[in-house]
């Protein structure tokens, strides 16, 4: 029955509308006008309206920083997400003026120029002076950043070398959870291999390979010490995952197959971050960030980052793998 | 003031002289890319480390030979005529067609040869150089067999005497396609040799 | 009875086997606005989900059936149409609609031909084009529901039924769809080029070719260029998928099984599927940036500032438009030094970018705009055209796209730099083009309503995007709510999708002045817009051949708006002097004085 009336309703306005469009003509036509044709006075309307809406996007844009800028992540909780935040910024104080500005002179020049029959248009076609200038000025500033982020880019990249100085930890995606492996007391990771999957041997260890013997399954959540650099490596089992960790500024795919790898320094315990983020609840998450599936919305990890002697305490408590 | 429209032959005479072997040659354009992409997926995959080498075919190098040959008489047969010599042309066109069949031929004794020497396309004992293979070779000929029937309907106007030396575009075009392939078979040959087998 | 025969038999070939440009151009814009609509209204679908996940909306669920359960969305069905609200929006509204329409009107029109080189393979090209949407829309309703591995379809999750349902018969029809569009667009484009090349008439030199000509010659050259390489990615695809063949696969547990491929690689399709991926992206822009340039010229009753520029800069966008996909896969574990190549690259075209807007200023300042929804519209595209390139500056340095890649950072991006420019710049074109297309008018008190409603709703859609990105809100996520760190977010997605509901509604205006005016709006003079270019010189009622009597020729530029002598007066009492105009004695070409 409702459909009924909506589709009635809906005929009965289409029908109303043609109709006052075709009033509309008619009427103009008898006045000797076009209805096509954009009077002057519209015209002014319209560039007054342009303006207008400029005024009401630069209000939209204050409302919203205003209203959701505070949600964004908090302050880096690892070394170079600090740098990289940095730069974000540095970007932003560039492209925002620049947003700013251009939106500005063209809703500015709609309303300035609106069209007037006691005024000629400015026959201008080239200038090579000013092309030249909206040439090189982007040139400069982009080059400044291409370099800027470059170098920042490489040092992230860079696996750590050194072997005795850091965590390493295979993290390894499936549908829909992750694993992550500590390589244990001799910092190295056993081979592994899908064919090899069985029970609780999630993610595929070669038990015949000597250094496999003390790596470290676990799931759920996983610890990392402050202040320590930890060496990520990256599998999936199935679908190509993304283990996006936002709050230490790192992402890294996961793709079947080959390994990926990403290393970062954390920062800031998990208790700390609470306290900065006045949240007792506060936890660091890996969330999935590459569609896998259907779950893909559910796919996390807890991080815990705490102290030097808890992280050891925790290990500890860890079965090995041949446990 | 008498209207011109589209159904006046003249015109439409005209536009397809001009524009049909701009045509053939965008859309070779675009063959040349789709090759390009999957020869260049067989560079991108073999970076990932080991690979083995297969032995390409006897049969092949013979298809070379065909193709070449069969470029050569059909050029043979669009110079023949445009001097008038309607005679060689249809047999250099007839030779060309025997040799684009003769390269299927050769080409399926290769996949023979392939097969019984245990490098399959698909199915589990297919490795990612055999599915290549058998794919760039496959798809070479699907794009030969367009060739073949352009060549059958210009043997047929050949046969009757429809390309005279002022008009053979319709040749010409065939002829350019020809060309394209026998070229992108030596290509695909030298790469194959090279890259996998 | 005999002439009854003949009758059908004209109508089958003058509206549906038509081989006239201005008839394809036609279906393609109906058929691509049809397919449109169906993207708008998937995405206000899942917009329903995102703004009130788990909320049960029984209305709909006669129109989603099994795909909405007791009134909620399932999952998987989130992502069919993510999906296919992607697929459709890129390729078969914003590529084959948009440039299908277009190319077809305007570059036989604007260039003097009577047709395009091969109305055969053009008429081809539109039937490949229907028979591909149809097969689309088809996989709606398959087993298993429509493809769901998002727009990009990547392996494995493309690859394996076992992954995600709409793996099965739905990505199968993917795939088959996309190839026969493949060759739809292949044939379009092979079309457009040598007809621009080959057909221009008398005096039509390339420096006197009107913008949209050089935005569709070169959108058609890429088209060329990198629709073939994604063709043969959908074949390795359909390969691995049916064949047992291990292109982009190894080394895979899923469902408690070990798949036997092994050797492959799903970076190989990365790589493949964005070399044509990025170009796309100006594939679906340079269209709507000629157009905008051709409309702003005219309305302004200006040349457009830096002809030459304008061109070199199209150039260069279409070249690097090459060399950059990487910028999507710097996490993919590429070489790092791969990536900073990548990074450059990519920065690199933002300087032609940036030009193009400068240019669009300049061409507005001191014009004397003529504020028609065809205006508004385009400079609505040069707004969004700033507002989402800006961002692009973070996108595109590695470093700091680890962390918004994937985000609804990257989506408020691409809808508003892409999606809206495209959108506007075929909006501005339809509303332009109407008499051409039809020989009626549009109504423009609607099309301002139409403008207002769409810029307003579609940056309160887009630009919040942003701040969930900033919050590490992840992209083709069926909900937020699983995720405590996210639990604030439901204002902005609230805001979003009423946001989204009304935009909706506003097309409906449009669509409505779309209807109304093909049939009954008010019939077009010959050149409405006092418009310099040949299209303008050709009768309103349309026929095969386009002019009577001779092709005219061409004797300038097309933008010689308010051109004055030295006295300051009007060089021939007009503001526009159209191209078949001869040159006066003391004039110059192409905008010198
Ligand atoms: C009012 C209109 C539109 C709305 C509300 C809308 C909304 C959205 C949203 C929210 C998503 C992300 C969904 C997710 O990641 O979970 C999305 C994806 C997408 N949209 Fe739109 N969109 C609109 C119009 C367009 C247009 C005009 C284009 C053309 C370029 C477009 C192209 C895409 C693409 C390519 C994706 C990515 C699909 C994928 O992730 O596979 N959309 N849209
Ligand atoms: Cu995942
Ligand atoms: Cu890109």
């Amino acid at each position: 029955m409702m459909t009924i009336i909506v589709v009635v309703a809906v005929i009965l306005v289409v029908i109303a509308g043609s109709q006052l469009l075709k009033i509309a003509e008619l009427r103009a036509l008898s006045k000797g006008e076009l209805i096509y044709e954009v009077s002057e006075k519209e015209g002014k309307q319209s560039g007054l309206l342009m303006l207008g809406f400029f005024a009401a996007f630069m209000a939209f844009f204050a409302w919203q920083m205003w209203s959701w800028y505070g949600l964004k992540l908090p302050v880096s909780a690892s070394a170079h997400g600090v740098d990289t935040d940095w730069l974000t910024g540095a970007t932003y104080a560039v492209i925002t003026p620049v947003f700013i500005l251009t939106n500005g002179l063209l809703f500015f020049f709609c309303f300035k120029y609106s069209y007037s029959s006691t005024r000629k248009a400015t026959f201008f076609s080239h200038s090579n002076k000013l092309e030249m200038i909206w040439t090189i000025a982007p040139s400069l500033v982009l080059t400044v950043l291409i370099l800027m982020g470059l170098s920042n880019w490489n040092k992230i990249m860079t696996p750590i070398a050194d072997e005795d100085d850091r965590v390493l930890i295979e993290l390894t995606g499936q549908q829909f959870t992750w694993t992550a492996r500590y390589a244990g007391a001799d910092k190295k990771l056993g081979r592994s291999h899908v064919t090899l999957i069985e029970g609780v041997n999630a993610t595929g260890v070669d038990a015949t390979d000597d250094n496999a013997k003390d790596d470290k399954l676990v799931k759920g959540e996983f610890h990392l010490p402050v202040g320590m650099p930890v060496q990520f490596v990256f599998r999936s089992l199935d679908a190509i995952h993304s283990a996006y960790m936002p709050h230490f500024r790192s992402q890294m795919n996961c793709v079947p197959g080959i390994t990926t790898q990403f290393n970062f320094v954390p920062t800031k315990t998990t208790e700390e971050m609470r306290k900065i983020t006045n949240n007792d609840e506060f936890n660091y998450v890996l969330l999935c960030n590459k569609i896998c599936g259907a779950a893909h919305y559910n796919m996390q990890m807890d991080i815990v980052v705490e102290s030097q002697e808890d992280y050891d305490k925790w290990l500890a408590e860890q079965k090995t793998f041949v446990e | 003031m008498t209207t011109v429209t589209l159904e006046n032959t003249n015109y439409k005479d005209e536009i397809r002289r001009k524009t049909s072997k701009p045509l053939m040659w965008v859309g070779i354009m675009s063959i040349v890319m789709f090759f390009g992409g999957l020869t260049s997926a067989v560079v991108v995959s073999q970076g990932g480390g080991s690979f083995l080498t297969i032995a390409m075919p006897q049969a092949f190098v013979i298809s070379t030979f065909v193709i070449v040959l069969s470029s050569l008489a059909f050029h043979f047969g669009l110079i023949s005529v445009k001097k008038g010599n309607h005679t060689m042309a249809k047999l250099s066109v007839g030779i060309t067609l025997a040799l684009g069949l003769a390269f299927v031929a050769t080409q399926y004794m290769g996949w023979v040869t392939l097969h019984d020497n245990g490098v399959y396309a698909i199915g589990s004992e297919s490795t990612q150089q055999s599915s290549f293979l058998y794919l760039l070779t496959a798809l070479h000929i699907l794009h030969l067999i367009g060739g073949l029937v352009s060549l059958i309907v210009v043997l047929v106007k050949t046969m009757k005497e429809r390309y005279t030396s002022e008009d053979s575009v319709g040749m010409q075009v065939s002829l350019t396609y020809w060309h394209f392939l026998g070229g992108l078979w030596v290509y695909l040959f030298f790469f194959l040799r090279y890259s996998i087998a | 009875m005999s002439t009854h025969h003949h009758h059908a038999k004209d109508f089958l070939f003058t509206y549906i086997f038509s081989t006239d440009h201005k008839m394809i151009s036609k279906q393609f814009l109906v058929t691509g606005f049809l397919m449109g609509f169906i993207g708008l209204i998937m995405s206000t679908l899942f917009r329903l989900q995102l703004g009130w996940p788990g909320e049960s909306f029984e209305m709909i669920e006669l129109l989603m059936g099994s795909w909405q359960e007791d009134g909620v969305m399932a999952p998987d069905k989130y992502l069919s149409l993510v999906t296919m609200h992607g697929t459709i929006m890129v390729f078969f509204l914003l590529t084959a609609g948009l440039s299908g329409t277009f190319s077809n009107l305007l570059i036989p029109l604007q260039i003097g031909a009577r047709d395009m080189a091969s109305g055969f393979l053009n008429m081809l090209s539109y039937w490949f084009f229907f028979i591909s949407s149809v097969v689309m829309l088809c996989s709606l309703f398959v087993e298993g529901g429509a493809a769901s591995a998002g727009w990009t379809i990547y392996p494995p999750l493309s690859a394996l039924p076992q992954a995600i349902p709409g793996s099965g018969a739905g990505m199968t029809l993917w795939l088959v769809s996309m190839s026969i569009f493949i060759v739809s667009s292949l044939l379009g484009s092979l079309n457009y080029i040598v007809t621009i090349l080959n057909m221009r008439t008398k005096g039509m030199s390339m420096t006197r070719l009107p913008l949209t000509i050089w935005a569709f010659l070169l959108t058609a050259i890429l088209g060329v260029l990198s629709f073939p390489v994604l063709l043969s990615a959908a074949l390795l695809l359909v390969f691995d998928r049916s064949f047992g063949t291990s292109f982009y696969l190894s080394d895979i547990y899923i469902g408690g099984q070990v798949l036997e491929h092994s050797g492959g690689s799903p970076i190989l399709f990365e790589h493949l599927f964005w070399f044509l991926g990025h170009p796309e992206v100006y594939i679906v822009l340079l269209p709507a940036l000629g157009i905008t340039s051709e409309i702003i010229s005219t309305m302004t009753r200006k040349p457009i500032f830096g002809y030459r520029a304008m061109i070199g800069s199209m150039m260069a966008i279409g070249f690097l438009s090459f060399i950059v996909w990487g910028h999507h896969m710097f996490l993919t574990g590429m070489n790092p030094f791969l990536g900073s190549v990548f990074t450059f690259t990519t920065l690199l075209i933002a300087i032609p970018s940036a030009v193009k807007v400068f240019n669009y200023l300049t061409t507005l300042w001191k014009g004397n705009i003529v504020f028609t929804p065809a205006t508004m519209f385009s400079v609505g595209l040069v707004s969004t055209f700033i507002s989402g390139g800006v961002t692009g500056l973070i996108l595109g340095n590695s470093a700091l796209d680890i962390n918004v890649h994937d985000t609804y950072f990257v989506v408020g991006h691409f809808h508003i730099v892409m999606g809206l420019s495209a959108i506007f710049g075929m909006f501005a074109g339809v509303y332009h083009w109407f008499p051409k297309l039809f020989g009626r008018m549009m109504n423009n008190k609607l099309g301002n309503i139409h403008f207002w409603i769409t810029i307003c709703c579609a940056y309160g859609v887009f630009f919040p995007m942003h701040f969930l990105g900033f919050a590490g809100v992840p992209r083709r996520y069926y909900t937020n709510s699983e995720f405590p760190m996210f639990d604030n977010m439901i204002d902005i997605n609230v805001f979003i999708s009423v946001c989204a509901i009304l935009a909706m509604i506003g097309q409906l205006v449009f669509f409505f002045n779309f209807v109304y005016s093909a049939f009954r709006g008010p019939k077009a003079p010959m050149n409405p817009w006092k418009g310099n270019t040949l299209e303008w010189t050709s009768p309103v009622e349309h026929f095969h051949g386009n002019w009577y009597g001779e092709i005219p020729a061409v004797y300038r530029w097309p933008y010689d708006y308010s051109k004055v002598n030295a006295n300051g007066e009007y060089v021939y009492g007009e503001d526009f002097i159209p191209q078949t105009t001869p040159l006066g004695d003391d004039e110059k070409d192409g905008g010198e004085h």
